[in-house]
């Protein structure tokens, strides 16, 4: 192997070549497509990551995390409304949000698995859904939602597009290289083992309990995030943001590109985003399509597209 | 006493599997428990391991009660258990299986390692490995060499060589043998060349109950009246 192969299989392993195609990705797609809608791509797959988190490489589904997502765009909104305008404090209000949330739910949450752990996480998203539509209506404008203006401070100005989508961008890379040192570090390992077998790693000595809750937490917190970026978007808050209707959502993107594989999220969040936009217009039920993308994947590839092409490379390192 | 369990009874819901057990291993010996299939000897393991508490009865480690202990307090105490069915985290790597060891026991990796290796050369090679790629032999040995990670004054060794090939029998029970005196260890084991090699102590185990102590360095090489007991 040569110098310069060995240079690019060092910046391939180290994630620089992911996050350098991410970025050349999404910025010619964006200035090809529109600027606004690739933002929002973005901001999705930061929510798949969030969601993969726990789904990818812990092994556990959830059917509720809209709440997360919700707790974010609720924070940043309120804090907007009835704080301050200033966006970057609505972005930790909303991190704190997700937070609190994860903090609170999590010992209830993360000491169930399977159908249990999906539907107890639905559970939850309803009550938030109820509290947004009708118990908080007063403050959260109910059906209506909030409509926001936020702060600007000289070229910090998140009405403007082209800010917007690089911040996104910037934020999407940060979570995506937190994601990949995670993996890699001695606690990414840790939440393999209990993926594949909880009790065996209790036996080495691991309250699993805690570590699956900081998993948790964390996972809340980074969905929560996307949620606080929706809200920058779009500026507006509804409870669209917190429907349990919509899990459906981040499930199809994360299967669609690979659960516990590096690039998935973000394949499988785009991949999802291309479909539900742009399949619409031009066809009217193309949930239909979406439903028979994901039986092929179900049938024929399990992994998504990102385990499947990782497959063939390892059958193909195999052979030569 | 290092271990001492003393008249315990567990059940599998309502099914009643231990009838007033009684075992007890002394530091650094080896005990074999024997029997047939169903006999309740991987139940013993799992009501010290933690995974099973007694509803009767009582396990004191160094004369401190633990019947009620989690199992990841259990493997804090300094017990380790090598599962039979020769699971290791087939989607992590060698090393990764020895970390995920190491923090929880505050052992020192790189020691843990060369521990390892010293069991298997041949794992050096291995090390950075997927865990799903190694033999049911190799997974035994990273098993045994995981359950050795931060020095355990006990391990719980269920059926070592089940399932395997001769030649790695024999790599096994050496390692076994190796290991006698250094760690006190109680091996499930059926087959009884092995058990008469290994072990200072026998308890033949019959539908939930202890049948038979053997002490005796004479009976324990007696396979054939060990046999007649079971």
């Amino acid at each position: 192997m040569g110098a310069g192969q060995v240079m690019i299989k060092k910046f391939s392993d180290s994630g620089g070549l992911n996050i350098a195609v991410m970025i050349i990705g999404f910025t010619a797609f964006a200035y090809l497509a529109s600027v606004n809608k690739v933002t929002d791509f973005i901001i999705f797959c930061i929510y798949v990551l969030g969601f993969d988190l726990l789904y990818g490489r812990m092994g556990r589904i959830s059917f509720g995390h809209m709440l997360y997502l919700g707790a974010g765009a609720y924070g940043a909104a309120m804090s907007a409304k009835y704080l301050t305008p200033d966006p970057f404090l609505a972005i930790l209000m909303g991190i704190a949000c997700g937070a609190t949330v994860g903090v609170l739910l999590g010992p209830i949450v993360v000491r169930t698995k399977g159908a249990a752990f999906a539907l107890i996480n639905v559970a939850f998203n309803q009550i938030g859904y109820f509290l947004v539509l009708v118990a908080l209506a007063r403050y959260t404008g109910g059906e209506d939602g909030v409509s926001l203006k936020f702060s600007t401070y000289g070229f910090l100005n998140f009405g403007n597009v082209h800010f917007l989508f690089v911040f996104c961008l910037c934020s999407l890379l940060l979570v995506y290289y937190v994601m990949q040192r995670l993996k890699r570090s001695a606690f990414g390992a840790l939440l393999a083992g209990i993926k594949e077998n909880e009790i065996r790693v209790r036996f080495l000595g691991y309250n699993t309990l805690v570590y699956k809750w900081i998993a948790f937490i964390m996972s809340t917190s980074i969905s929560a995030f996307a949620g606080t970026l929706f809200t920058l978007n779009y500026g507006f808050t509804n409870p669209s943001f917190i429907d349990p209707a919509r899990n459906v959502e981040v499930i199809f993107a994360a299967l669609i590109g690979g659960p516990g594989t590096e690039l998935g999220p973000v394949v499988g969040g785009t991949a999802y985003m291309v479909i539900s936009n742009y399949l619409a217009r031009y066809i009217t039920r193309w949930e239909l399509f979406l439903g028979l993308a994901l039986l092929i994947i179900a049938f024929r590839f399990r992994k998504g597209v990102m385990g499947s092409i990782q497959d063939l490379m390892a059958k193909r390192a195999q052979k030569t | 006493m290092l271990l001492s369990v003393e008249g315990i009874d567990a059940h599998y819901g309502s099914a009643q599997v231990l009838h007033n057990v009684t075992i007890k291993v002394k530091e650094g010996e080896l005990v074999c428990i024997v029997g047939r299939n169903g006999a309740g000897k991987t139940t013993l393991l799992k009501s010290v391991a933690g995974f099973l508490h007694p509803s009767r009865g009582s396990i004191l480690f160094d004369n401190e009660p633990m019947q009620a202990l989690k199992p990841e307090k259990v493997a804090l105490r300094g017990i380790k258990y090598v599962w039979q069915d020769k699971r290791v985290f087939v989607d992590l790597t060698v090393r990764e299986n020895m970390e995920l060891a190491a923090y929880p026991a505050k052992a020192d990796l790189d020691e843990s390692l060369e521990r390892l290796f010293s069991i298997s050369r041949k794992m050096r090679t291995q090390l950075n490995s997927k865990a799903k790629g190694l033999s049911g032999g190799e997974r035994q040995i990273l098993l045994i060499g995981r359950a050795l990670v931060g020095n355990p004054r006990l391990l719980l060794i269920d059926e070592p060589t089940e399932g395997l090939a001769a030649k790695v029998i024999d790599d096994i029970s050496r390692i076994l043998i190796e290991m006698k005196g250094r760690v006190s260890m109680i091996v499930v084991e059926q087959n009884l060349a092995i058990v008469s090699q290994l072990a200072d102590r026998i308890y033949l185990m019959k539908e939930g109950n202890v049948l038979e102590e053997i002490t005796e360095r004479n009976l324990i090489l007696d396979q054939d009246y060990i046999e007649s007991l079971l």
